[in-house]
């Protein structure tokens, strides 16, 4: 059996009369886990204990086998990208960088290197002397990525790494952290968008109010989900002949208009979007415009969970 | 033909041993310092009683009808009360930003979580501080007595005053180490560096002034102990067995230095902090 690279048992963490973390449970394997959960799930205070910066209120909790909390010997071998911008605009990217990998007992010389090298591997160094005040969203989060994993940790715990980003920095953070995985690091990716942590891993841990809800292959908790009735929102220029041709499928349970969109509850979502991608290549009823499911929105994921 | 790799190499070389964090912290902030030309001047000017002391001690050395400005103890412990005020600027421009500039950064989370302990930290910052103050106070001072021992030719002077070195040693680390920490305790309370200058200085003239109408109200020094700066004076004239100034007892003023290092040290344990919870 492998090593688990985070432990907790019965860990818990409450702010006065507030609770944070309620008495969880688990163990995270190698690799590349994905931490998912609404905002004020729990997430970020179960980021913070598996970093070392709040102290459990009851409970223990190790990364790679040994106890975090006031072990800062532990930080040679764990990277950790926190959500908040944590910058002194005026250095650039580099200076940051180094700086903060200095902490990391390299010396001057050789932090610069490895700051480049980092630098480098998050494709930020053509403006690794760029002023951080003048970065993008995008490049501050890849920069902080930087310093995260110039020291070449065992382990990468990265709080939001996508939020804030365009498409296109995000697909090449998902890019980045995948290859990271496969390199061999194990990494903890927190998110809020299940689609985001879906294209990172199958491996992920479901959080909601302070608690574990569900923990493993992210394949069998949609089939959980997808138990439950599905919606879909499809806005189209025909919508009333789309409803006519819908009420074929037996898997539609109900449909309802609403402005000038269509809104499908279906038993099998995965039948339903492949009939629907068809239709729409077809043109037979005309354009489909757009096409969005309020299920994608992970509380409504979450509300399901917690009435099974 | 042998083919490079030309891949990602790892690091190989030697990595310093935890506990060292603090000289990298300490260095940046000394060099940052070093780099403002506005500090440089503030340092220079420091050092312009240190000169006009050097002179006096050339011209008693040399000059015969100079003889009535020849050191004595006390020229040392007025020198290093002159040297307060720069002590005072030092303070507030090195010393305002130290943590609250981290905490605006919210570059606290950032370096807490790479290996250096929150001791190590404050002591890193400290440092810094302490650099700075110790070259306007420590420094100067010691150089003063060497260059008393280079004009006069001898070390007569330096025989019979055998208590200054550990004198000016240990009231410039009483000193340094009281206004560094109380700085750093403010400092560590706000975001704001500008705010944490005026507060040290409302604390400062808040304290003198509180004492100043209390002994027109009393008509006594016994009260001198509400001030911040005549605690300091009351240790260093001890310490420089000089006639105390004030009818607070020394032990008191002790107490009071003491405290004040006690309580620092507390709100820094309390606020520095990779995370702030509030409840």
């Amino acid at each position: 059996m492998t090593t688990p690279i985070v432990s907790a048992e019965h860990l818990s963490k409450w702010y006065g009369q507030v609770i944070g973390l309620n008495d969880i449970t688990l163990t995270v394997p190698p690799g590349i886990t994905g931490l998912l959960g609404p905002n004020g799930a729990g997430k970020s205070t179960f980021m913070k204990l598996i970093t070392g910066q709040l102290k459990p209120s009851k409970g223990s909790i190790t990364v790679l086998g040994e106890p975090i909390w006031g072990n800062p010997g532990l930080y040679f071998r764990i990277g950790f990208c926190p959500e908040q911008d944590a910058f002194y605009e005026r250095m650039t990217g580099l200076e940051w960088v180094a700086a903060l990998v200095r902490l990391n007992g390299l010396s001057e010389a050789e932090a610069a290197e490895t700051a480049r090298r980092a630098l480098q591997m998050v494709e930020l160094l053509d403006a690794a002397d760029k002023k951080i005040g003048a970065y993008s969203k995008g490049m501050r989060q890849r920069v902080k990525m930087a310093q995260a994993l110039a020291h070449e940790p065992e382990l990468l715990i990265l709080d939001e790494p996508l939020a804030g980003m365009d498409p296109i920095a995000r697909r090449k953070t998902i890019r980045m952290i995948k290859e990271w995985g496969r390199a061999g690091k194990s990494i903890v990716v927190s998110s809020h968008i299940l689609h985001e942590i879906e294209s990172m891993t199958a491996n992920i841990l479901l959080i909601n109010q302070g608690r574990i809800l569900a923990e493993g292959n992210v394949h069998q908790i949609r089939d959980l989900i997808d138990e439950h009735p599905h919606t879909v929102y499809i806005k189209a220029d025909h919508t009333r002949e789309l409803a006519r041709a819908f009420l074929a499928y037996d898997d539609v349970l109900s449909l309802k208009f609403e402005d000038e969109a269509v809104v499908v509850q279906t038993g099998r979502p995965d039948a339903f979007y492949a009939r629907l991608t068809d239709l729409a290549a077809s043109g037979e009823l005309g354009s489909i415009h757009e096409v969005t499911s309020p299920d994608d929105n992970l509380q409504a994921v979450f509300q399901y969970l917690v009435k099974t | 033909m042998p083919i490079h790799d030309q891949g990602y190499r790892r690091y190989g070389g030697s990595k310093a041993p935890l506990g060292q964090g603090w000289t990298v912290i300490a260095r940046a902030g000394i060099r940052t310092m070093f780099a403002k030309r506005a500090f440089l001047g503030l340092l220079l000017l420091s050092w312009f009683p240190f000169f006009v002391r050097a002179v006096q001690f050339y011209a008693a050395a040399n000059l015969p009808q100079a003889a009535l400005l020849a050191p004595t103890a006390e020229t040392f412990r007025q020198f290093l009360g002159q040297q307060e005020t720069f002590v005072f600027f030092v303070t507030v421009y090195v010393g305002a930003g130290l943590i609250a500039n981290d905490r605006r950064a919210n570059a606290l989370q950032i370096y807490l979580s790479k290996p250096l302990t929150r001791a190590e930290y404050v002591f890193g910052k400290m440092a810094i501080l302490v650099t700075f103050l110790l070259l306007v106070t420590w420094v100067p001072a010691i150089v003063l007595l060497i260059v008393q021992m280079s004009f006069a030719g001898n070390f007569t002077f330096l025989r019979n005053n055998l208590f200054l070195f550990p004198a000016i040693t240990v009231f410039a680390f009483v000193e340094v180490v009281l206004v560094a920490t109380t700085m750093l305790a403010l400092s560590s309370l706000s975001n704001s560096s500008r705010y944490v200058g005026i507060l040290f200085t409302a604390v400062l003239f808040f304290s003198s002034a509180m004492y100043g109408v209390l002994r027109l109200v009393t008509r006594s020094t016994s009260l001198s102990w509400v001030s911040f700066a005549a605690n300091v004076d009351q240790i260093g004239d001890l310490i420089f067995r000089q006639p105390l100034k004030y009818d607070t007892p020394w032990p008191v003023s002790l107490v009071i230095i003491v405290g004040v290092i006690v309580l620092s040290g507390i709100i820094l344990e309390r606020r520095v902090r990779g995370v702030e919870v509030v409840v």
